[in-house]
């Protein structure tokens, strides 16, 4: 019986670490990101200690928002009725809006802590790490 | 007043900025840390004991060492509170600790006795948001000699540390500690100094706890160089009339050693990882307290009537550590790697045992192998 459990145990830890493999890529990849993007603005110590967290938070938002509407998205049937199209398109029009919204109100905040400058270094850092991102996906295919 | 006017704008204009936000009732990880469960295995071979003359030494023979542990963290509240006047962003955690030790100490000429150490205890974390990060720990536990019956022994080892982030690449930290991992009752004062960043190549000097030189070979290599005492107190049954003096069923069996060696932490994905280190453990020290003759006493036990300090021998110590959840990002904020270095750097239950700083992130260099579906959440398809 021992033995037993502690099989089941060993098997549960296997299982749990393929899973952790898996969801590691994303944080591997959002991890480049940060360094890259660290790099590209070259924050003072008094700004990196107010930036990153305003920076994390409104992240940690999109990514939530995003997820949720996939998610939706995967639960609906391959022929939604008009009124589940609906509340689809809605949750979409929802989902982008907010995230607009919250474009504004966090680069705001990210403003008063680094200035329009950096601010704008920011765009291009994100828009130059994606180029990466994308460049190594085609990569991977080639 | 216009600071007044102020706060009430902003307030009323977050209110309204996140309305679609908020409309959608999006689930959001509540806390930074995850639920961190480690299991740890460490052992000392047999000593022969070398001091002819005492007569406890000579029967006894020899001594080794067996100990596995578990211990856990869980956060249990999480508060975040934006300054919208001086932008920072302060947070405060609490979280609920546990540990449950079994030592076997292993002598020659006796059957071995099973001591178990069983704790629960509570942490408070304080991030400023600016500089600053305050620790508190207060860590109970319940020593017992699971073998033969014994009177358990209730004691608290607690923690207080004030940690300074002059910057990324150097922290001090003061405070002090009750603790009992040097082989006795010690009030000793904290004081830590780092050198380089929690990410990358750093060494770290916590007195009295560790003195390390860590090296993220790669994301999910680290390897660290690293001395440090591990040590307790538990009581032990008297049933081998080892204490012949008094009529004491039960007396206080403690122990410390010096262990440096290396240590290698390998990452399996983002949620799994294990560590063997090895070394030399020198300073072995084993003491046998009466606890009629230190009774009353809130300080240092001093009479003894056993104390031997054994030579240096080899140490092995494996261990994994699992983390359960999702939680806050916090990549690059310096200050919640200090909370998470903090939270890791005192051991749970006064083990002194490390579980390394699995939630740290090291980035790997350069993005390959990505996988579409995993990122999926970080782009959206308007960037193809």
């Amino acid at each position: 019986m021992k033995h037993l459990f502690k099989i089941l145990i060993f098997n549960c830890l296997i299982v749990y670490s393929g899973y952790s493999v898996a969801q590691g890529d994303k944080d591997k990849v959002e991890a480049i990101r940060y360094n890259f993007i660290n790099e590209k603005l070259k924050l003072t110590t008094n700004e990196s200690e107010k930036f990153w967290p305003v920076y994390n938070e409104y992240n940690d938002k999109v990514k939530a928002l995003r997820k949720n509407l996939r998610q939706s998205l995967k639960k609906a049937s391959e022929d939604p009725s008009e009124t589940e199209a609906e509340e689809l398109y809605q949750l979409d029009i929802k989902t982008k809006q907010a995230e607009a919204e919250l474009y504004k109100e966090y680069r705001g905040k990210i403003k008063i802590i680094i200035g329009a400058k950096k601010t704008m270094k920011l765009r291009s850092a994100e828009e130059e790490f994606k180029r990466k991102v994308m460049e190594a996906i085609k990569d991977k295919d080639d | 007043m216009p600071v007044f006017i102020c706060t009430i704008f902003l307030f009323s204009a977050k209110i309204k900025a996140q309305a679609t936000y908020d409309s959608l009732k999006i689930k959001m990880p509540k806390h930074y840390f995850n639920t961190v469960i480690s299991l740890d295995g460490y052992r000392k071979p047999k000593q022969e004991f070398t001091d002819t003359a005492d007569f406890l030494a000579k029967r006894l023979k020899s001594y080794g060492l067996n100990q596995f542990s578990l211990s856990f963290y869980t956060p249990i509240i999480t508060d975040v509170e934006e300054d919208t006047v001086k932008h920072i962003t302060k947070s405060t955690h609490v979280l609920l600790t546990g540990t449950y030790i079994r030592l076997k100490p292993v002598f020659d000429s006796l059957k071995p006795h099973d001591l178990v150490k069983t704790g629960i205890g509570l942490r408070f974390i304080f991030n400023s948001g600016k500089k600053g990060v305050w620790f508190f720990d207060v860590s109970p536990f319940v020593t017992k000699d699971r073998t033969y019956t014994s009177k358990p022994y209730f004691r608290m080892a607690s923690t207080i540390v004030y940690s300074h982030n002059v910057s990324e690449r150097f922290n001090w930290r003061i405070g002090a500690t009750k603790s009992f991992m040097w082989g006795n009752r010690f009030y000793w004062p904290f004081i830590g100094l780092r050198f380089g960043r929690l990410d990358k190549v750093n060494l770290s000097v916590q007195f009295p706890r560790s003195i390390s030189l860590n090296i993220p070979a790669n994301e999910k290599l680290i390897l660290s160089f690293y001395t440090k005492p591990q040590g307790g107190m538990y009581n032990y049954s008297n049933h081998d009339s080892l204490y012949y003096l008094k009529n004491d069923a039960t007396f206080s069996y403690t122990r410390y050693e010096l262990n440096s060696g290396l240590r290698t932490d390998v990452k399996f994905g983002n949620n799994v990882s294990c560590y063997f280190a090895t070394g030399i453990s020198s300073k072995n020290n084993i003491t046998f307290y009466s606890e009629t003759a230190n009774k009353g006493k809130r300080g240092v036990y001093k009479k003894y009537f056993f104390e031997q300090n054994l030579g240096p021998t080899l140490f092995f110590n494996v261990g994994m550590v699992i983390k359960f959840g999702k939680t806050r990002t916090f990549l690059n904020d310096r200050n919640m790697y200090d909370v998470m270095d903090l939270n890791n750097t005192n051991g749970v239950g006064d083990n002194n045992g490390s579980m390394g700083n699995p939630q740290i992130p090291v980035a790997p260099k350069k993005i390959k192998n990505v996988n579409l579906n995993s990122i999926q959440d970080l782009i959206d398809y308007n960037d193809f």
